[in-house]
């Protein structure tokens, strides 16, 4: 009888499941594309009920906003400076393993949308391919006013339809310790250790003479996980072309160069944005025994300098600042930046416009940022619970060109150039902006090359062998995009 | 005014209905919409989607890595729990142990379950920082002289795959422990002194009255623990990056369907279909196990026990 | 014969405190360099291993403020969550479990072998389907979703079943029926009291259960002002604060001493709550 009955309880669980699977899973469908039209109107009524009143009153409500990053919170003040009746709620998700792009994807198109998202420059793509995010082609013509880099707005746009805008342009450079280039190399002239990294085989002779005169504890660099972007910005073809992967000859190139820095010790070791990659910065870089380490150089773009370096550059006993010097590195890159778009659906979508405008479009704003106006007392003077780190440092390379313009003899002689031994960052990413080329990203880039991280990691530890790499990355590729068309794996020695 | 025992008794639905109706709409309407999930190629990206019958199925065994994952999720579950149930008997046998006297039971045991109590993830993430290139494992290990030079250990399969399992037995001992020491304490003393006149060794009564007694606890230890090894998550996922590195090693059958969940369209069809295998997989494993050797059990062991003293009787 | 005996005891006692003290060592060492890191500066941390506490307490945490991990929060809202789950838990799994051990309804032995095979089913597997259906509820990024579906907790009520059969009197009940009680009232007026010591056990558990849940919570909750402790545990493993060695590990023990100090207090209940599913089955 108990068996019985336990066996009956089995029977109707699994009935249950059964013989309610089929038919719903088909009605299923149709209610989700319901939704979208209903979402669309609503959000075109709303808008012509704003722009009727936006002449009478000023901006008021409440913006919802998320970004992976404290940066945009910094804008949010502001502009709840200047409106005050305009209430930002600001959600800070941290991008580590994918979390944030996660949550952003679940929470868009439910009750608990945002209005304003961030996006970075490696899912950028995606969601502006996609139907969540809202035309914003009206804010078009602010670009030509500003003369917004042309790279920046390519990134924003899929098929004649701008989505998102972005407050900054990302240049990359080469950052090396002055210190250690005289010890090692006769010279700190920006000048003349550009020639001596000018190519890969010069940089890599470079790299020899490093390891040489530090006798094995100076490293070239922390990590060639940095110089991944220099690379993928000389790739000839984006990731994907016609729903098939591209392995482009430069990705191969790269890794043939990782493994080289590895089996040769010019690299550290330490993993990009691990404490050990951050200790080098400020010289408190220590092996296993003991033993201090030095890392000669960083490849970081533009937000690198305020955001990565400078704060990096001083611990409790030490600071490398003043002995930094910046120039182009082997190769012309940009990497990262981060664009704002608005939700679709969002019922404070005119107000949410006003935000990317004034973040992205605003001469002033772009001014202010760059320059070091943010500070924290007039953020606290605002909001007198903004917290202490908020303030936002001089430096930051903007995308107008008219801002950038007017802005950039202004740092000549600054504490930012003293920090660089007396060199205008600014100055240098002005004339390396123009190079920057938008083309090469699409919506798949992320997942694609966090994919690579893990069996690159073991190839070069020597755990897996470069085909078992290869496999296991298309593996994970195909994993990642069930539909997408993934070549065979480059053919190795 | 008192009802009659036949229409009180109805009292009973009362009491269980709102467990019922709990049951329905968040046990199995959820069951049955994952299910329902599973054949169609909905993404977070994307409004529409469209049934496509088991195509998320077959593409599962495409590759290696479905089975890969389930693959992992056993060898971490397998591995972890045969020393588990391996310590959890010795420690069991020597605290019932009349003649060990071992001091203090209670705090013992109370120390051993400590670190089941702790937040997993706060765990896993204790141990990728001792295990970091540059963390203290490292400056331990290399300064007395262990290791030559300093190691990726989260690099390495068996070391990865081993701190997993480490973790898992060192989480759970201490629990089992508890369990197998009850059900030891609930065996009645009279059967051992009856052994113990008729001349039988220690090893004997282990193997001939406590172990067979002993069964119902471990298919309950063993079940239970299979229940929830194969939803493996927080440890595996917070000790690397996120995805079971090195080499998918660590990647269980609960890691891949959050990649599918937070896969860059959000492929949350796909993800179902891992979840309805893997349900699958665990339900009929645990369900068997339990339905073919618990039901008999007591029939079954007072059999066994009473033949074994009536040969040694009458012998 | 009898000292051959004897010593072999002694030996095999030896032998078995030498393995407790080792398994002692494994359990709490890492537990303890955890709570030591949390008191230690990054440079410390850094230039090796220590087992004394150090004093950079304060600093840690005023290190872990500044960059925006709002401990004290996560702390509140775990806080909050494990106790609405723990009263939710407890009250309906005792309701349902009184309902099958007082009441002899037809359809009870099924009902009740249902719930053990519930307990055996994977249930957390269909967290995509109940994500999904939540996200159409508007329930996604909400609480609600974490807590409701705890009212059918077969866990739960396996456990009260377990205790309440060894503890119902039918004699009580039935003077209470007789003084004119209704039954609901002599569940709650008359059972519960009764019940506490196995309800503080389950409680105890359900309690530990939610604030240690991290699959859950983050798949369905998304605003980090709604983020539990295990969930700002992944957010300290992430970049902005891996230079902050100290304050990670403080921020790691801030999750895990409060469950210590629970422990301290209630290790009985909880140990011998554990047997209870298990024996008597």
């Amino acid at each position: 009888m108990k068996r019985l009955s336990f066996i009956l309880s089995l029977l109707v669980v699994l009935s249950m499941l059964l013989a309610a699977c089929a038919p719903a899973a088909t009605e299923e469908a149709p209610a989700a594309t319901e939704e979208a039209p209903a979402a669309t109107e609503e959000a075109a009524a709303t808008e012509e009920a704003a722009a009727t009143e936006e002449a009478a009153a000023d901006l008021e409500g409440t913006l919802n906003v998320w970004a992976f990053t404290n940066e945009i919170r910094t804008m949010a003040i502001a502009f709840e400076g200047l409106h005050p009746n305009v209430d930002v709620v600001y959600t800070m998700i941290p991008m580590t393993n994918g979390e944030y792009q996660t949550k952003v994807k679940a929470a868009a198109g439910t009750a608990d949308s945002p209005d304003v998202v961030a996006l970075e420059a490696a899912f950028v793509k995606e969601w502006v391919e996609a139907d969540l995010l809202a035309d914003l082609n009206e804010l078009l013509p602010l670009t030509e006013e500003l003369k917004t880099f042309p790279s920046v707005v390519e990134v924003g746009s899929y098929e004649g339809v701008t989505k998102a805008y972005s407050y900054q342009a990302t240049p990359g450079a080469f950052f090396y310790r002055r210190s250690i280039a005289t010890e090692c190399l006769g010279t700190d002239d920006p000048a003349e250790v550009q020639a001596m990294v000018a190519d890969l085989d010069k940089f890599v002779e470079t790299a020899a003479k490093i390891k040489e005169c530090g006798t094995g504890d100076y490293f070239t660099v922390g990590t060639p996980g940095e110089m991944f972007n220099p690379f993928l910005a000389n790739r000839e073809q984006p990731w994907i072309v016609d729903d098939e992967l591209v392995i482009d000859p430069m990705v191969e190139e790269y890794v043939k160069f990782a493994k080289l820095m590895r089996d040769n010790g010019y690299e550290s070791q330490a993993t990009q944005w691990s404490e050990g990659w951050f200790a080098g910065m400020n010289d408190t870089l220590k092996d296993a025994n003991g033993t201090p380490k030095k890392v000669f150089s960083y490849f970081l773009p533009t937000w690198g300098l305020p955001y990565v370096l400078i704060p990096n550059s001083k611990s409790d006993s030490t600071d490398t600042g003043g002995d930094w010097a910046m120039i182009n590195g082997p190769m012309a890159y940009q990497w990262g930046g981060t664009w704002v778009g608005v939700l679709e659906g969002s019922p404070n979508s005119e107000l949410a416009k006003e935000f990317v405008k004034f973040v992205a479009l605003d001469e002033e704003n772009l001014t202010n940022w760059a320059t070091g106006v943010y500070t924290n007392d007039y953020l606290k003077a605002i909001d007198p619970e903004t917290p202490d780190d908020q303030a936002q440092a001089p430096g930051d390379f903007v995308s107008s060109q008219v801002v950038v313009e007017k802005i950039t003899s202004s740092f000549d002689g600054s504490d930012l150039a003293k920090w660089l031994g007396g060199q205008n960052s600014y100055a240098a990413f002005a004339q390396a902006a123009p190079n920057v080329n938008g083309a090469l990203l699409t919506g798949s880039d992320d997942a694609i090359q966090r994919a690579l991280n893990d069996p690159l990691a073991s190839y070069l530890n020597g755990d897996i062998t470069e085909a078992e790499m290869w496999t296991q990355w298309l593996d994970a590729v195909r994993n990642e995009f069930p539909d997408l068309l993934i070549p065979e794996p480059p053919v190795t020695e | 005014m008192s009802l009659s025992k036949f229409k009180r008794n109805y009292y009973g639905y009362f009491f269980i209905t709102p467990f019922i109706i709990g049951f329905l709409i968040f046990g199995l309407y959820p069951v049955y919409n994952t299910l329902a999930l599973s054949f169609t190629d909905t993404t977070l990206m994307s409004k529409n989607a469209d049934f496509v019958g088991l195509k998320n199925f077959t593409r599962l065994f495409a590759d290696d890595v479905f089975m890969n994952a389930v693959k992992n999720t056993w060898i971490i579950w397998i591995l972890n729990f045969i020393p588990q149930i391996g310590i959890a008997l010795l420690l069991s046998a020597w605290f019932t142990n009349a003649r060990l006297k071992i001091k203090g039971v209670g705090v013992w045991r109370a120390l051993f379950f400590l670190p089941n109590l702790l937040v997993p993830a706060s765990v896993a993430a204790l141990f990728f920082a001792f295990f970091s290139f540059y963390g203290p494992v490292n400056q331990f290990m290399v300064r007395f002289g262990f290791l030559p030079e300093a190691m990726h250990y989260l690099q390495s399969v068996p070391i990865t795959r081993g701190l997993v399992v480490f973790i898992q037995w060192w989480m759970w001992f201490g629990q089992t422990v508890i369990i197998v020491m009850a059900g030891m304490t609930s065996i009645p003393v009279s059967l051992y002194e009856a052994a113990m006149v008729d001349g039988a060794t220690a090893a004997q009564m282990f193997r001939r009255i406590t172990l067979p007694l002993l069964k119902p606890i471990l298919i309950y230890i063993f079940v239970t623990s299979l229940v929830g090894g194969m939803q493996l998550f927080d440890i595996p996922f917070l000790l690397t990056d996120g995805r079971g590195s090195p080499s998918s090693s660590i990647q269980t059958n609960n890691i891949l369907m959050y990649m599918k969940f937070a896969s860059s369209k959000g492929h949350i069809g796909a993800a179902s279909s891992v979840g309805v295998l893997i349900f699958l997989m665990t339900s009929i494993c645990a369900l068997g196990i339990f339905y073919f050797l618990r039901d008999k059990d007591n029939s079954e062991i007072d059999k066994s026990a009473r033949r074994f003293f009536f040969k040694k009787k009458s012998a | 014969m009898f000292n051959n005996y004897r010593l072999a005891t002694n030996i095999q006692r030896v032998f078995a405190y030498a393995v407790l003290f080792i398994l002692l060592v494994i359990t709490i060492v890492p537990i303890w360099l955890l709570i030591v890191n949390a008191t230690r500066s990054t440079t410390e941390i850094q230039q090796g291993l220590s087992i004394l506490p150090s004093t950079h307490l304060v600093e840690n945490y005023n290190i872990l403020l500044g960059k925006g991990l709002d401990l004290p929060r996560g702390f509140g809202n775990s806080t909050f969550l494990a106790v609405a789950s723990t009263i939710v838990t407890v009250y309906f799994s005792m309701l349902t479990a009184y309902g099958i051990v007082v009441y002899e309804f037809k359809g009870k032995q099924f009902f009740s072998n249902f719930i053990v095979v519930l307990v055996m089913i994977p249930m957390q597997l269909s967290i995509i389907g109940f994500y999904q259906y939540m996200s159409k509820l508007g329930l996604t990024d909400n609480y609600a979703a974490l807590i409701l579906p705890l009212i059918a907790n077969a866990g739960g009520v396996f456990f009260g079943k377990q205790y309440l059969e060894s503890i119902v009197m039918q004699d009580l009940i039935d003077a209470a029926r007789i003084d004119g009680a209704s039954e609901l009232a002599i569940f709650h007026q008359v059972m519960m009291p009764l019940a506490v010591p196995g309800a503080a056990t389950m409680g105890i558990f359900a309690f530990v259960a939610s604030w240690n849940n991290f699959f859950n919570p983050f798949i369905l909750i998304s605003s980090l002002e709604k983020y539990t402790l295990p969930m700002l545990v992944q957010t300290l493993r992430g970049d902005v604060y891996r230079t902050e060695f100290g304050a990670i590990y403080l921020g790691l023990a801030a999750t895990v001493v409060p469950i210590i100090i629970i422990y301290a207090f209630f290790s009985r209940y909880i140990i011998s709550g554990i047997a209870i599913g298990a024996v008597k089955e």
